[in-house]
């Protein structure tokens, strides 16, 4: 009766809706195969759906691979989510809504590679659906699960692709694609060699895919298209296993089952016929279990010996799983020279991390050197005012939210605070200490251990943040290789900003004239009626004060701590001892040699910048050897001093 | 010429009389002696605080006598704790392991008792292989010599590169941070061979006296250290006693004066360089199985900075104010930061000594850099002067 | 007579300024010699090649009878050589007493393990005494020499020269700050040195070279302008327009 209905209630909605074909009446056609797909079976359905052209197919597609299709008693199918005891139902075709009782009802569940034959399919209709947005969520799909069926698809869907960027990267994508599944090899060959150029990571992947190999051991060279012959005899120890794992030879004879052998055949205090007081030497359990095994109470000894012996009888080779020699022949030319580009970026974003980390060590020594330069004082504390100013961005980000503003507040006041804090330090302590170097660096250092323990009492121990504005956040790509942080880009600029402006004061200013003239000799410069006195107060503050903003710079990107400068001092001083004393472009050579060869020293050594870092200040005690001065060292007769 | 030599420094008499008393009154109140009125871990501390003062006067030589302000001694300390310890970490684990495995049947080989000391030992930075500088673990008279040799040899090629390019003043004091740091940063790699940040621990327990108490272990550390600080001194006071001492405080004073005169200030600074190197190598191997544990932090650049501050606070250029500075702020420090000093209630605010100690220390560093540059020390001057 | 010292051809450039420009000059055994000019003239940089203090770019500095290089030996080793310098700054080890200055500069061997074994000995007390004597400070021995005069610690550099016993004495303005009576003793000490070696005065003070009545080289601009008596040196038409018209003028 019910059935009937339907058929009715079907035949009034076809009449409706023209003579168009109804997706429900495909779906009844293959009534079983969607209500239990299997992987093979559900193609003939998805063929008849994608055949039909109806725009309710991908709707449909969609819904029945998240199973929320479900089929009534009478074998109608309804798209339909669960509503406590009841279902909202939709029509298929119409999308009509209604509401039924669960219980009458059985929910599609098809299984995962179902669900991937499906979502294939869809695909299809989503690479040329009217939303940008889906289309471009189809290609990532793709690109996520590259399969053979997509190729077709994707290649058709290119012409009629109206987003350019969209266009360009389906093109590529079908490149790759055609490069793994292509159907003439001739087609493959020719996607693969226009893939040598491209540096990307997905690229090189696909490379990587079609030359995978699956490594094997035979007695003989085996056929197919092998990849390369291994030569066991440089490590029998990782080849045997191989052997064994084939069944081509008896398991390793370890130390541990040769205890658990004699062990387990102690025969009245002896085993194999030798004491159990003379075992605690290897040769005697060698012995022993040569007798155990004579009698056949063990299995035979595998020795190194042996082990290498019949490691050598073996070819232990690997083969590609492409069966085509000339297209792995291909992909391997164009791998190599790709990785071949992809080691020239390398280098250059090597060079680039050595100029981010090169600006860094600048603007946290440039003060340093300032004052080391013009005044030969070592402010051990000038780790700590890094400090500071890195705290006085966090407090200023406390009053106003606004990242963008508070980072304009917050470099300004940073310099105020620190140049306070210098002049302050320089009035009344660093001033009753001149031409006594060592003690000034003591009493800076007592400066520091206070300022670092008023900083923790203040602000604790945990690290805290110093956010930088939206516009500041990611990173400029410029391949998948060489990508470089806004950040550091920002720190660069700010160090080119202050090596300018440094520059523009020393060289250009009054107080730049002045203060060369109290470096070089102050007692001429005060009988011209130059205050030394000022000048150093000034010249520290402003050393300080650029240690403040470097403090806001780098806890931009590393955590604001109380420890922070400690972690800056050291590479300073080696940057400013390093460069040449009192000398800009001598800190500007040092910062760029320490951070570049920091960089190489890391990448040589990736895994462990501790070791890094003990090189690089073993290889610095070794410059010193052969610069005492630095790099750019002082000249005249002031040096021999 | 001896006679001369303490005639010259009757302040070596004091000295020793003034230590020769102090141990005695601590042995016989320390629990050995069954008194108990010094508990042993002060007894402990104690006996450490005689290793740092010991390493106090090498560092007042260096710098007090030849002007080398050193911020790497703590890493030649470092190292002859490093040496003794892995002597004492090898001999109590095998002790262990030997003792497990005697219980099975067949006796252990050679390579199964290395294979499970070496798992013991390094199982912690993921591996059981003896490193190479293990080679002589197992011999105590070897690591004994390490303990002079490593500190002596390290000073000995370092200082030859240092002082053969001139460098001087504070481009050396930073040169020897960096060799500190350099040290530290390496130790704290797990593949250094000396199990990373965890370091060599359970050092108070000496290998071959499991049975002996910890309060006789730790009185005969205390009397040992107490030893080796009377002879470091009575060393010291005569190498910069006569001529050497003329010569080493010529160096400090006018470095350029001296070579004119012949002197060959390398050598000599080398000389000094290397045996306070030594004698802090010593002190090291003396204070690590008192503290029981050593790692990398340890000789981080900041702690021989603070023993230059001890040595400034104590009094330059005078061995006892080594001595006194090194013993009395290092107490002190312990006594603030363990809690000892009672809170400091100001209504609004308390201060903690815990927090606040710290910043008390660098500012009354700051203080005595200022205005009393002789330090602690200095007062003997004032109390001696007075009465003539 | 031959040589003691040669200095033939030597340049110095510092930041391209010549501060010796072609200088040659050479000084006898048991020869007192002034060396005058003006500020800059290369007198202190002169010292500096011979005491081994500052390298030339080129030219030859030829020692004693044997003919040795000065040039690349240590300053120490220098010193060791016989060539001995006073500052123009008087340099005593102001924390030290005048018997340990003295002590100190007396010629005995040099390596670190011979002084940290060294004994004090009879003979040396003597000849320390001798010179403290010649110098006038035998009853300052005890004291600590920075709390000596000027013109005391002046002679006690002068006497740890001695006390080297060196073949040829580089005197730096030794009168500098000094009174009428003290440039006086000063002149003797540095006449009765000349007796037994060479000593090489460089002075400014045209009263005190007079003293010393001593064959003068006047230095100009890192090269020898004249040499000869005081007499005939001040005679000379180009020193009186460098150097003496200047200076009186």
């Amino acid at each position: 009766m019910r059935r009937i209905l339907i058929a009715i209630a079907l035949c009034c909605g076809s009449a409706f809706s023209g003579h168009a074909q109804e997706l429900q009446q495909i779906l009844q056609v293959h009534a079983d195969e969607v209500a239990k797909p299997s992987r093979r079976s559900v193609s003939v359905v998805l063929e008849d759906l994608v055949a039909s052209g109806l725009p309710q197919v991908p709707v449909f597609l969609e819904k029945w691979s998240a199973k929320n299709v479900w089929q009534r008693e009478d074998g109608v199918f309804f798209i339909a989510t669960a509503d406590g005891d009841d279902l909202k139902l939709q029509d298929i075709d119409t999308g009509g809504e209604t509401s039924a009782p669960k219980s009458t009802f059985k929910q599609l569940k098809p299984n995962g590679g179902v669900r991937r034959v499906i979502g294939t399919a869809l695909v299809q209709f989503q690479l040329s659906d009217p939303d940008l947005t889906r289309r471009e969520a189809a290609v990532i799909s793709i690109a996520r699960r590259p399969d053979a069926a997509q190729l077709a698809p994707l290649v058709a869907s290119i012409e009629d692709e109206p987003d350019p960027a969209l266009k360009a990267r389906k093109t590529q994508l079908a490149n790759f694609l055609t490069a793994r599944f292509g159907e003439t090899p001739q087609d493959r060959i020719a996607a693969i060699e226009s893939l040598s150029t491209d540096t990307s990571v997905e690229a090189r992947s696909v490379l990587n895919q079609i030359l995978t190999v699956k490594s094997g051991v035979s007695a003989s060279e085996p056929e197919g298209n092998l990849a390369r012959i291994l030569d066991p005899s440089q490590a029998p120890d990782a080849f045997y296993p191989q052997l064994v794992e084939a069944g081509l030879a008896p398991a390793e004879t370890t130390p541990a089952m040769i205890r658990a052998v004699l062990e387990a055949n102690i025969d009245g205090g002896t085993v194999g016929g030798v004491p159990l007081a003379q075992l605690n030497s290897e040769t005697a359990r060698y012995r022993a279990y040569a007798a155990l095994a004579r009698e056949g109470l063990a299995p035979p000894l595998v020795t190194e010996d042996t082990r290498e012996y019949t490691v050598g009888a073996y070819v232990f080779y690997e083969l590609y799983d492409e069966e085509d020699p000339a297209i792995t022949d291909a992909a391997a030319t164009a791998l190599a020279s790709v990785e071949q580009r992809v080691a020239i970026a390398q280098t250059a974003d090597l060079a680039l991390d050595g100029l981010s980390l090169a600006s860094i060590y600048f603007l946290a020594a440039i003060g340093l050197a300032i004052t080391f330069g013009v005044m030969g004082v070592i402010n051990m504390a000038h780790g700590e005012f890094i400090m500071m100013g890195a705290y006085t961005g966090y407090v200023v980000q406390l009053f106003v939210p606004d990242y963008t503003i508070s980072i304009l507040i917050a470099l300004p006041l940073a310099f105020a605070v620190t140049f306070g804090a210098g002049v302050t330090m320089e009035r009344l302590v660093i001033r009753h200490l001149y031409h006594r170097p060592l003690e000034t660096l003591l009493a800076t250092f007592g400066i520091s251990i206070a300022l670092q323990q008023l900083a923790k009492n203040i602000f604790g121990t945990q690290a805290r943040p110093l956010t930088s504005p939206d516009w500041l956040d990611g990173a400029w790509v410029m391949s998948d290789v060489i990508q470089i942080s806004y950040i550091r880009i920002a720190i660069f600029v700010l160090a080119l900003i202050f090596l300018a402006l440094i520059l523009f004061v020393l060289k250009r200013t009054r107080l730049g004239l002045e203060v060369r003239a109290v470096t070089q000799n102050p007692g001429m410069a005060a009988s011209m009626g130059i205050n030394p006195d000022r000048i150093n107060m000034l010249t520290f503050g402003l050393g300080s004060g650029i240690a403040g903003i470097a403090g806001v710079a780098i806890g931009l990107y590393a955590k604001v701590t109380s420890e922070m400068g400690s972690e800056y001092i050291v590479q300073s001083f080696m940057t400013v001892v390093v460069g040449g004393v009192g000398n800009v472009w001598g800190t500007l050579a040092g910062a760029s040699m320490i951070g570049f060869l920091q960089k190489g020293i890391e990448w040589l050594n990736p895994s462990n910048t501790l070791a890094a870092q003990t090189y690089m200040i073993l290889f610095i005690i070794l410059f010193i050897q052969f610069r005492p001065k630095g790099i750019v060292a002082p000249k005249g007769r002031a040096a021999a001093d | 010429m001896n006679k001369s030599f303490i005639a010259q420094n009757p302040s070596v008499l004091w000295f020793l009389a003034a230590l020769g008393l102090f141990t005695l009154a601590v042995t016989l109140l320390s629990e050995a002696t069954g008194v108990g009125l010094i508990s042993t871990s002060f007894v402990k501390t104690l006996g450490k605080t005689l290793c740092l003062c010991l390493i106090a006067i090498a560092m007042d030589v260096v710098w007090g006598y030849c002007g080398i302000l050193s911020l790497g001694h703590f890493a030649f300390f470092g190292i002859g704790g490093y040496a003794v310890g892995m002597w004492l970490m090898y001999a109590r684990t095998e002790g262990i392991v030997l003792e497990s495995l005697s219980g099975q049947v067949i006796p252990p080989t050679p390579q199964e008792i290395s294979d499970a000391i070496g798992n013991q030992i390094f199982g912690v930075v993921g591996s059981s292989d003896f490193p190479l500088i293990w080679a002589f673990a197992d011999n105590l008279f070897l690591q004994l010599a390490m303990v002079v040799l490593i500190p002596g040899l390290l000073a000995l090629v370092f200082g030859w590169l240092a002082f053969r390019s001139r460098v001087t003043g504070v481009y050396l004091s930073i040169l020897t941070q960096a060799m500190t740091l350099a040290l530290s940063l390496y130790l704290f790699q797990n593949d250094s061979g000396l199990r990373g940040n965890n370091g060599l621990s359970g050092l108070q327990n000496i290998p071959g006296f499991e049975a002996t108490p910890q309060a006789t272990i730790s009185i005969v550390f205390f009397l040992v250290s107490a030893l080796a600080l009377g002879l470091g001194y009575v060393f010291f006071a005569w190498v910069i006693s006569g001529k050497m001492g003329s010569v080493v405080k010529g160096i400090r004073d006018n470095e350029a004066r001296v070579r004119f005169l012949g002197y060959h200030v390398e050598s000599y600074k080398l000389f000094i360089f290397t045996i306070t190197a030594i004698i802090s190598g010593i002190a090291g191997a003396l204070y690590y199985p008192q503290a029981g544990i050593i790692n990398p932090g340890e000789i981080a650049p900041i702690t021989s900075i603070y023993l230059a501050v001890w040595v400034a606070i104590g009094g330059r250029g005078r061995l006892y104010g080594a001595v006194i500075g090194a013993a009395f702020v290092s107490l002190l420090s312990s006594w603030f930061t363990g809690g000892g000093a009672p809170d400091i209630n100001l209504g609004f605010y308390t201060i903690q000594w815990t927090d606040w100690w710290l910043v008390l220390l660098g500012l009354s560093f700051v203080a005595v850099t200022l205005f009393f540059p002789k330090g602690i020390g200095g007062l003997f001057d004032y109390l001696v002067r007075k009465p003539s | 007579m031959s040589m003691l010292l040669e200095v033939s051809g030597v340049t110095v450039t510092f930041d391209g300024f010549r501060a010796i420009n072609n200088l040659s000059i050479n000084f006898a055994e048991a020869e007192l010699r002034a060396i005058i000019g003006p500020n800059g003239a290369g007198k202190t940089t002169f010292m500096d090649i011979v005491t081994g203090k500052t390298r030339p770019d080129e030219g030859h500095v030829i020692w004693g009878e044997r003919n040795i290089s000065l040039l690349g030996l240590s300053e120490s080793k220098i010193a060791m050589e016989g060539i001995g310098r006073k500052f123009q700054k008087p340099t005593v080890f102001e924390a030290q007493t005048v018997r340990q200055n003295l002590a100190m500069a007396l010629k005995t061997p040099r390596d670190p393990f011979a002084v940290l074994m060294h004994r004090k000995t009879a003979q040396n007390a003597e000849r320390i005494e001798k010179i403290a004597e010649e110098i006038g400070l035998l009853n300052s021995l005890t004291r600590v020499a920075g709390e000596l005069s000027h013109g005391q610690k002046q002679w006690l550099e002068i006497g740890m020269l001695l006390a080297q016993d060196p073949r040829l004495l580089l005197v730096d303005e030794p009168a500098a700050g000094m009174t009428v009576e003290e440039r006086e003793k000063t002149t003797d000490i540095l006449k009765r040195a000349a007796e037994t070696r060479a000593v090489v005065v460089v002075e400014h003070d045209m009263e005190f070279v007079r003293r010393l009545d001593c064959k003068v080289t006047v230095l100009h601009e890192g090269a020898v302008l004249a040499e000869g008596s005081l007499d005939h040196v001040t005679s000379n038409q180009t020193v009186i327009d460098v150097y003496l018209g200047r200076g009186h003028a």
